[in-house]
C-alpha cells in the first residue's frame, strides 16, 4: 500500500470520523427532533418579530419585515453553500447521491432567494417609494436567483441517472456560487440604494440595539433548523425519485428481453 | 407612517410561500412514492413470470 492511499488512521480518514461526528446527530435527530424544533423555532421568530421588537425609531412597524427578510436570506445563502460543496463531491466522486442533495439544496435555495426578494421589494415600496430598483445588491440577487433557476431547470430536463449530465451542473453550480460573495460586497464596492451591513460590523460599532439583535439571532436559528428540515424532505424525495427511475429502467429492461423472448417463440 | 398593511403583506407572502412549497413538497413525495409502489408490484410479478418461464421444460 502507498504512503498516499488514504488508510481508516490516515488525515483523510479521520477527517470523514470527524465531519460525521458533527453531521451524525442532525442526521439522525431530521424526521423526530428537526420538525417539533423547527415549528418552536418559527412560531418564537414569529412572536419575536411582532411582539418582542421594540418599533424602530424611523421607519416604524414596517421595519419588522427585516426579522424575515435577512433570516431569508441567509438561509439561501447555507443552502447554495449546501449545493456548492454537494457540487465539489459529484465533480469529485461522480456520486449521485451528492447530486440529488444539490438538487434538493438548490430548491430550498431558490424558495429563500424569492421570499428575500419578495420581502424586500414589500419593504422597498413604503421606505423607499418603489417596489424594484436596479440596484447592484437587488440585481445581483435577482441574478443569484435566475442562476439557480437556470440550474434546475437544466438539471430537470436531463434524466436523473444521467452522471454525465450531473457533471456539467456541478460545474454550473459551482461557478454560480461566485455571485454570492459579489451580492455580500456589492454594498461597499458599489453606491447602492440598500443599506450597508449594520449585524456583521465590528464589534462596539454595531449599528443594532441589543433587543433587536436577540430577535434577528432567534430568527436565523429558526430559519437555519428550517432549512435543514426542508434540505431533509427534498433530499429524500430526490432518493426516491432516483430509486424508482433506476427500477424503471430495470422493469423496462426485463419488459423488453420478454418482448423480445416473445417475438423469437 | 407605520405602513401596517406592507407589514402584514410580507410576513402574509412569507408564510404563504413556505406553506405553499410544504404542500408542493408533500405532493411530489407522495407522487414519487405512489411510483415505486407501482413499480415494486410489477417488478416483482415480471420477476415472477421469468421464473416460471426458466423452471418450464425446454421445448415447451
Amino acid at each position: 500500500m502507498s504512503a498516499a492511499t488514504p488508510t481508516p488512521s490516515s488525515g483523510a480518514g479521520r477527517l470523514r470520523r470527524l465531519v460525521w461526528a458533527l453531521v451524525r446527530p442532525v442526521y439522525e435527530a431530521r424526521w423526530t427532533a428537526l420538525p417539533p424544533l423547527t415549528g418552536a423555532a418559527m412560531l418564537a421568530m414569529l412572536v419575536g418579530a411582532v411582539v418582542v421588537a421594540p418599533r424602530e425609531a424611523i421607519e416604524g412597524e414596517v421595519q419588522r419585515i427585516f426579522y424575515i427578510h435577512v433570516p431569508s436570506a441567509i438561509a439561501a445563502y447555507l443552502a447554495f453553500f449546501v449545493v456548492f460543496v454537494a457540487s465539489i463531491v459529484v465533480l469529485l466522486r461522480s456520486d449521485l447521491r451528492f447530486d440529488a442533495v444539490a438538487r434538493a439544496a438548490a430548491t430550498v435555495g431558490v424558495l429563500f432567494t424569492a421570499l428575500t426578494l419578495a420581502t424586500g421589494a414589500i419593504w422597498g415600496k413604503p421606505i423607499w417609494g418603489t417596489w424594484w430598483a436596479w440596484d447592484a445588491r437587488l440585481t445581483s440577487t435577482l441574478v443569484l436567483l435566475l442562476i439557480y433557476s437556470g440550474y434546475l431547470l437544466a438539471r430537470s430536463l436531463s434524466d436523473d441517472t444521467d452522471v454525465r449530465a450531473a457533471r456539467y451542473a456541478a460545474v454550473f453550480a459551482i461557478i454560480g456560487f461566485v455571485d454570492i460573495p459579489i451580492i455580500n460586497m456589492s454594498v461597499r464596492w458599489w453606491r447602492t440604494l440598500h443599506p450597508d451591513p449594520i449585524v456583521t460590523t465590528l464589534p462596539g460599532n454595531q449599528a443594532l440595539p441589543d433587543s433587536m439583535l436577540l430577535v434577528l439571532m432567534l430568527g436565523m436559528v429558526a430559519v437555519t433548523l428550517l432549512t435543514l428540515w426542508l434540505l431533509s424532505l427534498r433530499a429524500e424525495t430526490e432518493r426516491i425519485g432516483v430509486e424508482a427511475a433506476e427500477m424503471r429502467a430495470r422493469v423496462d429492461r426485463i419488459e423488453a428481453g420478454g418482448v423480445r423472448r416473445g417475438g423469437e417463440a | 407612517m407605520d405602513y401596517l398593511e406592507f407589514l402584514f403583506a410580507g410576513f402574509a407572502v412569507f408564510w404563504a410561500g413556505l406553506f405553499v412549497y410544504l404542500l408542493w413538497l408533500q405532493a411530489r413525495l407522495r407522487t414519487v412514492q405512489r411510483e415505486m409502489e407501482t413499480l415494486k408490484e410489477r417488478l416483482a410479478e415480471r420477476e415472477a413470470e421469468e421464473r416460471s418461464g426458466s423452471d418450464a421444460p425446454p421445448g415447451t
